[in-house]
């Protein structure tokens, strides 16, 4: 079943002076169950990829389609929606809402959802024993070490259990030894929960981890391998 | 040192103290917003404190004006005693000595004139009123007192009316009489008996108060003497000397040429009490004013300097970490509020002389509410006026103090320690 | 709690110190103009007060034109039937009669005139301060005749004192000459230059024998029990004074219409001091303008989150009006209470205006000033600040709606 489908993609930014060719020409098929990651150099594309997948930029020419939603026909409001309830985002950092707890945090989509306080809270405190932060509900992003802040913003992404959850470089902020307890765990979802999840990355050791590497260069797709 | 090295060492320091401002000036723009926010919040505070301090004083130099022009002059002389008990035995009986005297102290350009002034009753076949009566020289008077300027029917006192007189346009609304109608005046003379004439209206003037248009009757001089029986006594001379209002030099001499156990001298400082008395009050006022817009404006200076600082911890703490003093970095803060404060002076004294000279035309005018303004003592139409005094304390207050608030924040980001600033994200 | 509000709370706590800075400038705002609008209504109140209790009364019921004209000949007849129709009315505190007549008054030396007024003393001392302003010799009492009070400035220009005799000299209601002999029992001072200056008091009794005015006065002097029930009881009168059958027009006017000054410098004052707070609270909404703007710009990133992971651009404005209105809650209560504080403990302990008291005493204030804290003082100027910095809130709270999530995610 295909999660994403782009064809022909292409998207330039200004940047001051000099326009920027981000992506050039980029078609791609995601399915179902993928654990996915988009490699390349820094500049290469992949974060301007992953916000068009996201729907947080729209592009210049080609088609994204999400889950059956194609892009081009979406308005802004409709856009928040299909995030809100297909796509989970866990970023490089500054992640979390700095004044909601670890629970909060996870409990705040839902409730954009409309969720019961009561189920909420339920979730909530499952889906982070999953990530391994069982006890850990009320602390607050600033007494929760690098690795546990991106556990809760896996966690906070997952939660709804979207179609897809798109990572930009997740592990880019922590050591490798974190770095690589935060891949085992998403795998452990990927494997357990069948979350999608696409992310981005320059480091080998995250592209071992992927079961199938897309290589971005200078804006334009260079290899796509399944392992 | 040498010529040389001392221009050598200026050049350098002003080369230098131009790459410091510019440094500052930099830094102030690279949060165009927030400087902009700030900006107006000092332009705000500045110009109110300019144009309403202006405008007070308006209010003061107007009510001075007024009191001054109403009879009063800048300096008087009566016959020692008069000012207490204003009756016509305290006359000076001869005025020729004071008239010498003057002719010899007062500078060039002063004028003066001497008047009969006495309280009288005006009555006509309905009407009963105290009123005071002026007889006046009316050449010298008009270069000294409104009356000159102030007809508003009928004509000025000419040397030839006997009988004539002039009386506010209230009075003779009050009195239900119009020009050329008699008018009977009743008072005490020399001989305390008491004295009447009857005088025709042959003029009537406006005046800022119609307390005044209410009090004052204007005769020819002569005709008040024949009537008081007073020869060629006089009541006050009035003096306007030209320049300040305020010269205690000539109030000095004239203290020494005229003797005391005959004559008192006062200025119109002492003549105008309640005037002084505003004046005095309004400092205090003004000072109240300027403390307030700038407590309301210091704290948005130290919550907008506080957050540059914060934002910028990151930059401190590299400079330190590169070796640069603490104390240079509370320059650097200090430096840049006072841009800001210099830059929000500028423009709030522009605007703030743009609205006074905007104003100065036509002035605010009160007439609408002319009774109030006449309660609170205060002339119909307030003028701007601008006291170089009040600019330079309200700008002062603002950069004093405004430094004095960003020691604050300029102190927390001299004593960041490089570790510490830089871990901040 | 909800979590916006919950969210909102602990943002506004992120950074204490501005925060606190933040609420100080609210709060003094608030506060200042509590105390001043109190004091302002206060010093009117003093203002008022004095000068009715000097001059004129809240209410007087006087001849039609009477107020303009001051003519002798316009009196009020049967003055027992408005006393009739006053004792019948609730609220009325106290009433008295008055006649007035221009004249000459005389001392042995000199000559002035003055307004001989006629006064009921024992009704007089409770509708003014006549009494308390005497500063030498005694009050009238009730049976004198041919006694006078004079005020102060005038006993000075005429060079009498206590005991000497004053000669009356004016003309009587039907035009006859009114002539009098009458001694100075008491001295008098307001403060107020013009009363102190030209005016004598004698019984009425005297008055009306002199004046050719037996049975009938100029005016009749009412006092309510407060400013708030002088509407209620000109009303009333006006009603009854056509069934009262007078031969003469009468007419009730009130304090307003006695000394039209008054009320309009009282209202010149209000507008200048309006014009003052205007310009404060603007200040200070700038200051506080520049706080909430910088919060967001702070925060422009985690906003970038928020929206990314389907946050609405209007649940961000919420949350932000939360955190600015909750400060500014704080701020404008805290400053009432400590408004109000300042003003009670002013209020019954005085503020010394003695550096002024030549100017003030002019308006009938003396010694010291009282504001007088109301629910209007108390209310109407944090109630502005609450409205301007709503509205400085509401520009930074809805400039989040205009942010893109991926520009605001790059934003450091």
């Amino acid at each position: 079943m295909k999660i994403v489908e782009c064809i022909n993609v292409n998207k330039t930014y200004q940047q001051g002076q000099i326009k920027v060719h981000a992506l050039r020409d980029i078609s791609l098929v995601i399915e179902k169950g993928e654990f996915a990651a988009v490699a390349g150099p820094s500049g290469s594309g992949k974060t301007t990829l992953l916000n068009l997948v996201g729907g947080l930029d729209a592009s210049d020419s080609g088609s994204i389609v999400v889950d059956g939603n194609a892009f081009d026909q979406m308005s802004q409001s409709q856009l928040a929606n299909l995030r809100l309830h297909k796509i989970g985002f866990v970023f490089q950092a500054y992640n979390l809402i700095p004044v909601l707890s670890a629970a909060e945090n996870v409990e705040f989509v839902m409730l954009l959802q409309g969720v019961t306080a009561r189920e909420r809270q339920q979730r909530a405190k499952a889906i982070l024993d999953d990530v391994g932060l069982a006890g850990k509900y009320d602390r607050r992003p600033a007494e929760l070490s690098g690795g546990q802040q991106q556990r809760v913003a896996v966690a906070r992404a997952i939660v709804s259990s979207p179609s897809i959850v798109l990572a930009d470089e997740p592990t880019a902020n922590l050591d490798s030894k974190t770095g690589e307890g935060l891949l085992e765990m998403m795998q452990k979802m990927n494997e357990e929960k069948r979350v999608t999840f696409i992310f981005s990355t320059h480091d080998k050791m995250v592209m071992d981890y992927a079961r199938r590497l897309i290589f971005l260069r200078d804006g334009r797709l260079v290899d796509d391998q399944v392992k | 040192m040498n010529r040389r090295a001392w221009n050598m060492s200026f050049i350098k320091f002003r080369h230098f103290f131009i790459m410091y401002l510019q440094l500052a000036w930099r830094n102030i723009w690279r949060n165009p917003r927030r400087t902009a926010v700030i900006l107006t919040a000092v332009i705000i505070g500045i110009w109110s404190m300019i144009l309403l301090g202006s405008l007070m004083r308006g209010i003061a130099v107007g009510m001075i004006e007024n009191g001054i022009s109403t009879l009063t002059g800048h300096l008087q002389i009566h016959h020692k005693g008069y000012r207490n008990d204003p009756a016509i035995e305290n006359s000076i009986t001869d005025p020729v000595v004071v008239e010498n005297a003057l002719r010899e102290v007062l500078p060039k350009g002063s004028s003066w004139t001497a008047r009969v002034r006495v309280s009288a009753v005006a009555s006509n076949a309905r009407h009963y009123s105290g009123v005071t009566l002026v007889g006046i020289d009316p050449v010298a008077e008009a270069k000294v007192s409104f009356i000159g300027t102030a007809i508003s029917q009928g004509r000025y006192l000419n040397p030839g009316d006997h009988n004539g007189i002039i009386v506010g346009e209230a009075l003779l609304e009050k009195f239900d009489t119009k020009l050329g109608r008699k008018l009977v005046l009743m008072s005490q003379d020399t001989h305390r008996e008491n004295a009447s004439r009857a005088f025709r209206i042959i003029g009537t003037f406006r005046a800022e108060m119609e307390a005044t248009e209410k009090q004052f009757v204007f005769v020819m001089r002569k005709a008040s003497h024949k009537m008081l029986r007073l020869g060629d006594g006089i009541s006050e001379i009035s003096i306007l000397l030209p320049g300040k209002p305020d010269n205690p030099e000539i109030y000095d001499r004239l203290m020494t040429a005229l003797p005391s156990e005959q004559f008192e001298v006062n200025t119109w400082r002492e003549l105008l009490p309640f005037q002084t008395a505003y004046l005095r009050i309004l400092d205090g006022f003004m000072w109240i004013w300027y403390f307030v817009v700038f407590v309301a404006m210091g704290f948005g200076i130290v919550n907008t300097t506080l957050m540059a600082v914060f934002e910028r911890m990151r930059e401190f703490g590299l400079l330190k970490a590169l070796g640069m003093k603490p104390w240079w970095i509370l320059r650097e803060v200090l430096t840049e509020s006072f841009l800001l404060l210099v830059t929000g002076m500028i423009i709030g004294n522009i605007l703030a002389f743009i609205c006074i000279y905007a104003l100065s035309g036509s002035g605010i005018d009160l007439s609408a509410l002319a009774a109030g303004a006449e309660y609170a003592g205060m002339t119909r139409v307030i003028y701007p006026a601008v006291a170089l005094k009040d600019i330079f304390v309200s700008n002062l207050v603002v950069l004093l103090l405004g430094i004095l608030v960003s020691t604050y924040p300029a102190v927390k980001a001299a004593r960041f320690t490089p570790v510490e600033a830089l871990a901040h994200t | 709690m909800s979590v916006d509000v919950k969210m909102a709370w602990r943002n506004i706590w992120r950074n204490p110190r501005r925060t606190i800075l933040t609420i100080c400038a609210i709060a003094f705002a608030s506060l200042l103009l509590v105390f001043m609008l109190s004091f302002q209504f206060g010093s009117y109140e003093t203002m008022i007060n004095t000068s009715v209790k000097i001059h004129t009364g809240h209410l007087q019921v006087q001849a039609d034109e009477y107020q303009d004209k001051k003519s002798i000949r316009l009196v009020v007849p049967n003055p027992e039937k408005i006393a009739n129709l006053l004792d019948k009315i609730p609220k009325v505190e106290a009433y008295t009669f008055r006649g007035q007549a221009f004249s000459l008054i005389s001392s042995k030396e000199r000559t002035y005139g003055a307004v001989v007024k006629g006064i009921d003393p024992e009704r007089e001392a409770t509708v003014s301060r006549l009494k308390a302003l005497i500063r030498q010799g005694d009050f009238l009492s009730k049976d004198d005749t041919d006694q006078a009070l004079v005020g102060k400035l005038l006993a000075r220009n005429l060079r009498v004192n206590i005991g000497d005799e004053l000669t009356v000299v004016g003309q009587g209601r039907d035009g006859s000459i009114a002539a009098t002999v009458v001694k100075v029992k008491g001295i008098y001072s307001s403060g107020i230059d013009e009363f102190d200056r030209a005016s004598i008091h004698i019984p009425l009794e005297t008055f009306q024998e002199v004046y050719t005015m037996r049975g009938v006065v100029h005016e009749v002097v009412v006092i309510a029990d407060s400013l708030g029930d002088i509407d209620t009881i000109k009303r009333t009168i006006k009603a009854n004074l056509l069934s009262l059958n007078l031969k003469k027009a009468l007419t009730v006017l009130d304090w307003n219409e006695l000394m039209p000054g008054l009320r309009q410098s009282i209202e010149m004052d209000l507008v200048s001091g309006v014009i003052f707070y205007f310009l404060l609270v603007l200040v200070v909404a700038f200051s506080i303008l520049n706080t909430f703007l910088m919060a967001i710009f702070e925060r422009t990133r985690e906003f970038g989150v928020l929206m990314a992971i389907g946050t609405t651009p209007g649940r961000l404005t919420k949350v932000l009006l939360i955190e600015s209105m909750t400060m500014t809650l704080v701020g404008i209560v805290a400053g009432i209470v400590i408004g109000s504080l300042v003003t009670v403990y002013f209020q019954s302990h005085g503020i010394d205006i003695s550096g002024a008291s030549e100017l003030l005493s002019q308006f009938g204030i003396t010694g010291r000033m009282y504001p007088k804290l109301s629910l209007l003082s108390a209310v109407s100027g944090p109630l502005a600040v609450l409205i301007i910095t709503f509205f400085a809130a509401i520009y930074p709270a809805l400039k989040v709606r205009r942010m893109r999530p991926v520009e605001a995610m790059r934003a450091v």
